[in-house]
């Protein structure tokens, strides 16, 4: 997988500025590892490999949408 | 002709070590969705030939300042066989879909089980295979390792003790999904990956904290010394020159061939002087790759 640009991190955390990079951190790490493992074992129903998966998936899913989704702007 | 040869590799052998550069005609939108719309690649041939005039230079180690030689060995380069395909006229569905975009990023992701059958009804067989992408939102590459043929021939080698082959053959290339503005030494880092094995050596992304692969180990102290390959003891790299390990990781890494720059497989985007062509990769990696290339080759 391609690295991601210094400047296009920064620019991220700048323009949202609630963004962890440590969310970040762990947002690369999860896309990374999604290529290392096998798909054929992942798509095995009821293997180990199709477990991660789908719960790394549902976490880059969670990641994705803190990170790079704008909020709305709560009411208090 | 759909598909073009652009280096004629061993022309001794029936089946030469093969790379192939395919125009994506559909995009699956988003990734398992089982939506398809026309690639705007297959309506922009320059850009395409560009993109394979670029992989090329950049697999041969051509570019402007480009310290990586990889398949530009003089005993490896003229073995190594080059075709591009691109054929806008393929029917719309699935199984003509070689890239979807990524539903949480940027990421062109490889739909790997259709390279191998769509490059056979061009009367192609790859090792590895890029197809390019002129996605108007996804700009990013990735790769999947190759899945060997472990019931075939290989040549053997040592890993740490265990054995393990170059398979000669493979189940499912591996596959790349590269954007047609791809630059530097994008092409040759997924190249890494792509050539690398899901059973037999995984040559991992070093720009995080990654898992066990062939390239990357984990712990802390990080000891002298990091693998031994075929029986050659090679050493960590204690620092992570350049760019340093970050106190969270228990990743580390093999040592640097050229330990002013980040290894090949590291973040290359962070090269200092700002040029990611001076990057190589680490002795591992590099050892690994062009052992794994050398036994496809003489297959």
């Amino acid at each position: 997988m391609e690295p991601l640009k210094p400047e296009i991190k920064e620019n991220l955390l700048a323009i949202r500025p609630e963004a962890d990079p440590a969310d970040l951190e762990e947002y690369e790490r999860l896309l990374a590892e999604r290529f290392a493992t096998d798909p054929d074992r992942a798509a095995a129903p009821e293997s180990k490999e199709l477990r991660d998966s789908q719960s790394s998936e549902e976490r880059l899913a969670e990641l994705f949408h803190r990170l790079f989704v704008p909020q709305p702007i709560s009411k208090s | 002709m759909p598909t073009k040869t652009i280096r004629v590799g061993d022309t001794t052998k029936p089946d030469p070590f093969t790379v192939a550069i395919i125009a994506n005609p559909y995009l699956e939108a988003p990734w398992n969705s089982g939506t398809f719309v026309p690639d705007p690649i297959t309506t922009n041939q320059p850009a395409f030939d560009s993109c394979v005039n670029y992989i090329v230079a950049s697999l041969f180690g051509g570019l402007a300042g480009q310290a990586e030689r990889l398949l530009g060995d003089l005993a490896i380069a003229p073995k190594v066989r080059v075709l591009s395909v691109f054929d806008p006229g393929v029917p719309s569905g699935d199984q003509n879909s070689l890239v979807a975009q990524d539903g949480v990023s940027n990421l062109l992701v490889p739909r790997r089980d259709n390279f191998k059958p769509f490059l056979a009804q061009h009367g192609v067989e790859a090792d590895v295979a890029y197809a390019v992408s002129l996605s108007q939102s996804h700009t990013r590459a990735s790769a999947w390792f190759t899945t060997d043929d472990d019931a075939g021939p290989g040549n053997n080698f040592t890993l740490d003790g265990k054995t393990f082959s170059h398979r000669h053959r493979n189940i499912t290339p591996g596959t790349i999904a590269i954007h047609s503005s791809a630059t530097s030494m994008t092409a040759v880092h997924e190249f890494g990956h792509a050539l690398s094995s899901y059973s037999n050596g995984a040559v991992l992304d070093l720009y995080v904290d990654s898992k066990l692969g062939l390239n990357n180990k984990r712990g802390r102290p990080i000891p002298a010394s990091f693998a031994t390959y075929d029986g050659v003891v090679m050493a960590s790299d204690p620092i992570r020159d350049s760019l340093g390990y970050p106190v969270t990781w228990q990743s580390y890494h093999c040592e640097l061939i050229t330990p002013a720059f980040p290894a090949l497989m590291d973040n290359y985007w962070m090269a200092p002087g700002g040029i990611p062509e001076h990057c190589q990769h680490d002795r591992i990696t590099r050892q690994f790759l062009m052992d794994r290339v050398r036994a496809k080759i003489s297959r």
